[in-house]
């Protein structure tokens, strides 16, 4: 019973949300609410796989956007060149290529830690937006890649905006049910153990620069992912996916929402993109709103709204 | 079963190795005595690879293994206790012996939790060091000396052929010296244990053999009643200790 009601209470959510254009379709908002929530799960995915990295290996990675948007332009490319928008094939594109890049990258910033780990990933992350931006004939350079198709599976088509966006919201919700996998594995404690006491578990015998690299390759091949579902979303990829503002986004959202949970990431990815997207039709200077947020957020509840939700539930219980 | 040869490492100007040549016996427990700043520290840092020797080699077992990495070196069987608790503080005494266990076999099973025999382990180990009912608390609420036993236990938990023992009893009480010092005689005698400790007591109980270090040379090495007898060894630091 006690481990029922939980899985019954997570099913429903999980129907809920991919359901969401149907029952919301009588709202007169109801394609602006699932565009910008279908965003909202993708940044999500990117905060998911950030905080893979940030919460639970204690790695600040600055440049996520790399693989992020190096999925973006991997799948846009793969589906262009050779004629085929298979679903699989972009995601396989997507995720290989970025695995790529964050095993190159990682090769070398693994063996920093905290700021100078941070500074690294930052600077890389630089490279591979100069290189987004100067290799036209592949990237479309400043314009871009517009007019991305939309993939398609065994005659199944996500051109329509409410597929697309239950094929995202699928593929947010295996991301949840993966993240929440490893965070209690072997592998997720290791990864625990790694941010706690890097030393002791050298001392363990394990080869803690060889478990960062998997971390950081596991955790860019996940970011690809999510970049291939906003290069369909968007039908666009630009030098934005793979720029510094873009890690800071999800970086924020980690913070915001609270590092090392499953909900905080999502919850914080919300939180940004209604601070981004929604609030700046209601306010003026809406843009500052997320600026001093995050500002409150790392001096007064570096446990993000997640971490305070939680200290404020047992304070009540008990 | 572990070996050193002529072992010298420089700080800067600074000499804290002079030459060091070591040699422990299979199943000898040795203790490694001196004052503050003879390079007792720096000998176990290179020992377990944490620092490397600005020369002279280390071998473990005949193979040598100088410039090792630390994790390498534990996958040889050499296990430590550090001088200064190196816990997991946010994880439960069971989750730190499980994490120890967990190093034999690897950490690469992201989709499996823990098997039921490396937690039943860990539970035997937290037994073997009197942590049984401790076992769900956080490393960072034991008391000091609970945190040296889950440091015991850690160590433990990677089945040692070697293991070296960085000061095990220091800032205890009396009683939890006691307790920590029964627990370390009564391991298996096929364990080959390196210890360096101030308390003689705990030293004179457990050691078969002692070497004394001063000012990063071996000025003495012996049963513990021909290091009592040296006279020099007196002078250094065993006189100062008693008087």
């Amino acid at each position: 019973m006690r481990r029922i009601v939980p899985i019954g209470a997570a099913l429903i959510a999980a129907a809920a949300l991919v359901t969401f254009p149907t029952w919301s379709s009588g709202w007169e908002s109801s394609r602006y609410a699932t565009t910008i929530l279908r965003d909202m799960l993708v940044l999500a995915i990117l905060a998911l796989s950030l905080d893979l990295l940030v919460g639970s290996a204690g790695l600040p990675s600055l440049g996520h956007a790399a693989f992020f948007g190096g999925g973006g332009y991997a799948a846009a490319i793969a589906a262009q060149r050779l004629a085929n928008d298979d679903l699989l094939l972009g995601l396989g594109a997507a995720a290989l290529v970025a695995a790529f890049l964050a095993l190159v990258i990682g090769v070398f910033a693994v063996r920093a830690a905290g700021i100078f780990f941070l500074m690294l990933t930052l600077a890389f992350a630089q490279m591979v937006f100069a290189l987004a931006f100067q290799a036209t004939d592949i990237t479309g350079g400043s314009n871009g890649l517009s007019g991305v198709h939309r993939p398609t599976l065994l005659g199944l088509d996500f051109n329509a905006p409410d597929a697309l966006f239950q094929l995202v919201a699928a593929v947010f919700l295996i991301v949840v049910a993966l993240m929440w996998r490893i965070r209690s594995s072997t592998y997720g404690r290791a990864l625990v153990g790694l941010r706690e006491n890097e030393r002791r578990m050298r001392a363990l015998g394990y080869d803690t620069t060889r478990l960062k690299l998997s971390a950081f390759v596991l955790a860019g091949a996940i970011a690809g992912v999510g970049g291939a579902l906003s290069g369909w979303s968007l039908r666009f990829v630009s030098t934005n996916d793979v720029g510094v503002a873009r890690s800071v986004e999800a970086f924020v959202a980690v913070l915001i929402g609270g590092t090392s949970t499953l909900l905080g990431p999502v919850v914080g990815a919300f939180v940004v993109l209604y601070l981004e997207r929604v609030l700046p039709s209601a306010i003026p200077f809406a843009e500052t709103v997320l600026g001093v947020v995050f500002i409150v957020f790392v001096l007064a509840a570096r446990q993000g709204i997640v971490g305070l939700a939680r200290t404020a539930y047992e304070r009540v219980r008990t | 079963m572990i070996e050193t040869r002529d072992l010298r490492r420089e700080f800067g100007g600074i000499t804290a190795l002079a030459g060091v040549s070591l040699t422990v016996a299979d199943g000898e427990r040795r203790a490694i005595i001196g004052p503050n700043g003879a390079g007792k520290t720096t000998l176990f840092n290179i020992l377990t690879g944490e620092l490397e020797p600005t020369s002279g080699e280390v071998s473990i077992a005949g193979e040598d293994v100088t410039r090792r990495r630390p994790h390498e070196l534990a996958r040889r069987g050499l296990a430590r206790m550090y001088q200064r608790n190196e816990l997991f503080d946010p994880l439960s005494a069971r989750e730190n012996v499980a994490l120890a266990v967990g190093a034999v076999t690897g950490p690469y099973r992201p989709f499996t939790s823990p098997p039921a025999r490396d937690l039943d382990a860990a539970d035997a180990l937290l037994d073997r060091v009197g942590l049984t009912d401790r076992r769900g608390a956080l490393a960072k609420v034991l008391s000091h000396g609970e945190r040296r036993q889950l440091e015991l236990a850690l160590a433990l938990a990677q089945r040692p052929r070697l293991l070296l023992l960085d000061e095990p009893t220091a800032g205890m009480s009396p009683a939890e010296t006691a307790r920590i010092t029964e627990l370390i005689d009564s391991l298996d005698r096929a364990l080959t244990i390196v210890i360096v400790e101030h308390d003689m007591d705990v030293v004179f109980r457990l050691a078969e053999r002692i070497t004394v270090l001063h000012e990063g040379r071996i000025i003495a090495e012996g049963t513990p009643a021909e290091v009592r007898a040296d006279t020099q060894v007196n002078e250094v630091y065993l006189g100062k200790v008693v008087a």
